[in-house]
């Protein structure tokens, strides 16, 4: 198995794509922190002073260090920016014929797939960290005025919820590229399916739920929108969402863990199972 | 040193049968060539050897599994891909990737990359890499772990003149110290001057597996040039002794081409009838020829040629359309004209009178140097005639 981490983490650190995939994901997430912080800074300069009570300062801290993915339906920008490293994780194998030299340098193949996911998965999660400190520091810097009512626990929760929340959807994508063997198309899902598809499906639910009572509510199960409520618990008519229960209308984290977790799990089983059974 | 054993590989798509149950072995200090028409299932054998395709046999070196070794490369280098690398690592950072998970420290990749001549573009990112180029990175590859067995798949292609010399001083030497080599090439010259033995495959089924000098000595393109302005008198001759052992047949008025005799017997006999020889030399065999005639209509894809019109050989007696004449000995018998004369098919009618069917050794299960029975194979429909196929059109025995 080490053997197959120092070649997958060599394989990693040796692509031009890695850096700048990961340098431009974090940059853009800090960058859009320091941008939506300073036009806030500079446009009402005069209210942002004095103490800020304990909600507003978790919304304001957590909004700004996530990018505002802290508010549902608004996804986690970096999370999707960076998923990409997963799907060209596998997608390099297959697309420039390079499974088989893998495959002769290390011929275990559960332990390339498995240190595959855990390399991939230990990079995204270490630049959602990056990105999550640079965005705080972004807007601690313009709203420095401000006295914030600081809870790190709650912070440091938030960070470990996104972390979950883009490894989970990376090693989602990783397992549908290798189930599918297609880089160009896996990258389409990524983004089709999540922003489009299930976007759609939600709709449809809405409008069906106006003669039915009730089926809007199932849209929270669908896999996209249940992954969201990990790091969502902000709504935008409704400000902090309680739950009653795990699978409740909307989601807790929990019961959002266990749905998306549980897609991403049996998709990663399949490609397990492709992966060891199919032709090189 | 390593001796790779294969055991009953095989292998089929969708029901279709791509290996079918090849057993071989390639000894230790050898060039062993493996060879057969574009999908007989080389590669695939390959990967069936290194265990990345799933199907049937086993394959072992120095007794183990490849799957089995910790450093796999320090044991067994492969080739199977010609531009095997993503196209912005650079070519150093590619072998350094391949190394770590075998232990193999990056002095050594400097010293392969040397090794191929590609020192100067270690750092380069081999997307613009020539073909060429790129099989030196894949044999550099392969080189990187020292190993005692390199399986190699085509890395003659694309190579230049220079390169292809390189590349079989490189085996050669590889193999005089001892290690096991088992390259696949479409380069019939090259590999006649490079390989040591043979496992030769026509759609997945052994063909033949043996020394490469037994493989082209069975050829029936083996054969007496005589030249003698008595033609007629000493075939008549010849085909008597014959007695359907072998053939001689009219190349021209006054040129026969003999199969069953040695050229001092055929000497021997035109001394003793009174017939002037103005010619009288034996015809070696080349892999080529030896390759065509066995592994004719093992061809998976075959082109479509036009059937082109060839002017029939003078017999003697004078050209003669028709049925085959001019040939003596045992039927069937006949004559031809230019056509290579060797482009046999297994299982089909041979050009020589009395010959026999091109034997075959090494099958699964056999003795090194037996022969077995080549596959059966019926042209599929509408597929032109291969090599001098056109010659069942009439104008060969």
């Amino acid at each position: 198995m080490t053997a197959a981490l120092r070649y997958e983490w060599r394989r990693l650190t040796t692509l031009h794509s890695t850096w700048w995939i990961t340098g431009a994901a974090i940059a853009v997430s800090a960058g859009f922190t320091f941008v939506v912080a300073m036009l806030i800074r500079l446009n009402i300069p005069s209210e942002l002073k004095g103490s800020v009570d304990k909600d507003d300062s978790r919304f304001f801290l957590e909004a700004g260090m996530t990018q505002f993915s802290n508010v549902d339906p608004v996804f986690y920008l970096i999370a999707f920016a960076i998923a990409i490293l997963g799907i060209l994780s596998w997608g390099h194998e297959y697309r420039h014929g390079m499974i088989r030299a893998t495959l002769t340098a290390v011929p275990n193949r559960t332990a390339v797939w498995s240190a595959k996911f855990i390399t991939v998965g230990a990079w995204v999660a270490a630049a959602v960290l990056v990105a999550c400190v640079l965005s705080l520091a972004c807007t601690l810097l313009w709203f420095a005025s401000l006295d914030f009512e600081y809870d790190w626990a709650e912070l440091g929760l938030s960070i470990l919820q996104r972390m979950v929340y883009t490894v989970l959807l990376t090693w989602l994508v990783m397992a549908v590229t290798e189930l599918i063997r297609h880089q160009t198309f896996a990258l389409v899902l990524l983004y089709l399916w999540p922003l489009g598809v299930e976007t759609l499906l939600r709709a449809m639910l809405l409008i069906f739920g106006i003669f039915n009572p009730g089926i809007s509510d199932s849209a929270r199960f669908l896999p996209f929108n249940a992954g969201g409520r990990i790091i969502q618990d902000f709504g935008l008519t409704n400000g902090y969402e309680s739950n009653s229960g795990l699978f409740d209308n909307p989601l807790s984290p929990l019961g959002a863990l266990i749905i998306f977790g549980g897609m991403t799990a049996v998709l990663m089983a399949g490609s397990l199972y492709s992966f060891k059974t199919r032709d090189a | 040193m390593a001796v790779i054993q294969a055991r009953g590989l095989g292998k089929a798509y969708k029901g279709k049968t791509a290996v079918n149950n090849l057993s071989f072995d390639v000894r230790p200090g050898t060039v062993t060539g493996f060879l057969g028409p574009n999908g007989s299932g080389k590669s695939t054998t390959m990967r069936l050897m290194l265990g990345l395709d799933n199907g049937h046999g086993t394959c072992t070196f120095d007794g183990h599994p490849f799957a089995s070794y910790d450093v796999p490369m320090q044991h067994v280098g492969a080739l199977l891909e010609a531009k095997p690398f993503h196209p912005t690592r650079t070519a150093r950072n590619h072998l350094r990737m391949i190394a770590a998970p075998n232990s193999i420290p990056d002095t050594r990749v400097d010293e392969v990359l040397g090794m191929v001549g590609l020192a100067d573009v270690a750092n380069k990112e081999p997307g613009t890499f020539s073909l060429g180029m790129g099989q030196r990175l894949g044999l550099a590859a392969a080189l990187l772990g020292n190993p005692h067995t390199l399986i190699l798949d085509e890395p003659a292609n694309g190579l230049d003149p220079q390169g292809i010399r390189w590349m079989r001083d490189l085996l050669k030497s590889l193999a005089s110290e001892g290690r096991s080599v088992f390259v696949s090439s479409h380069l019939l010259s090259e590999m006649a001057l490079m390989a040591d033995e043979l496992v030769v495959i026509g759609r997945g089924r052994m063909i033949a597996n043996g020394p490469v000098e037994d493989f082209t000595r069975q050829s029936s393109a083996n054969h007496i040039k005589v030249r003698t302005p008595q033609a007629h008198d000493l075939a008549a001759l010849i085909g008597q002794r014959l007695a359907g052992q072998g053939s001689v047949k009219a190349v021209t008025p006054g040129e026969l081409s003999v199969v069953g005799l040695t050229a001092d017997d055929i000497g021997d006999m035109a001394f003793d009838n009174q017939i002037r020889l103005h010619e009288l030399s034996t015809i070696q065999a080349s892999l080529e020829d030896a390759f065509l005639e066995l592994t004719g209509g093992s061809e998976e894809y075959q082109a479509q040629n036009p059937v082109p019109h060839r002017p029939q050989a003078p017999a003697f007696g004078g050209p003669q359309p028709g049925p085959p004449q001019g040939s003596y000995g045992q039927p069937p018998q006949g004559q031809y004209g230019q056509q290579p004369p060797y482009a046999g098919q297994p299982g089909q009618q041979q050009p020589y009178a009395g010959q026999q069917q091109p034997p075959v050794y090494g099958q699964p299960g056999q003795q090194p140097g037996q022969w077995a029975q080549p596959p059966q194979q019926t042209p599929p429909p509408q597929q032109a005639p291969r090599d001098g196929g056109d010659d069942q059109s009439g104008d060969r025995a």
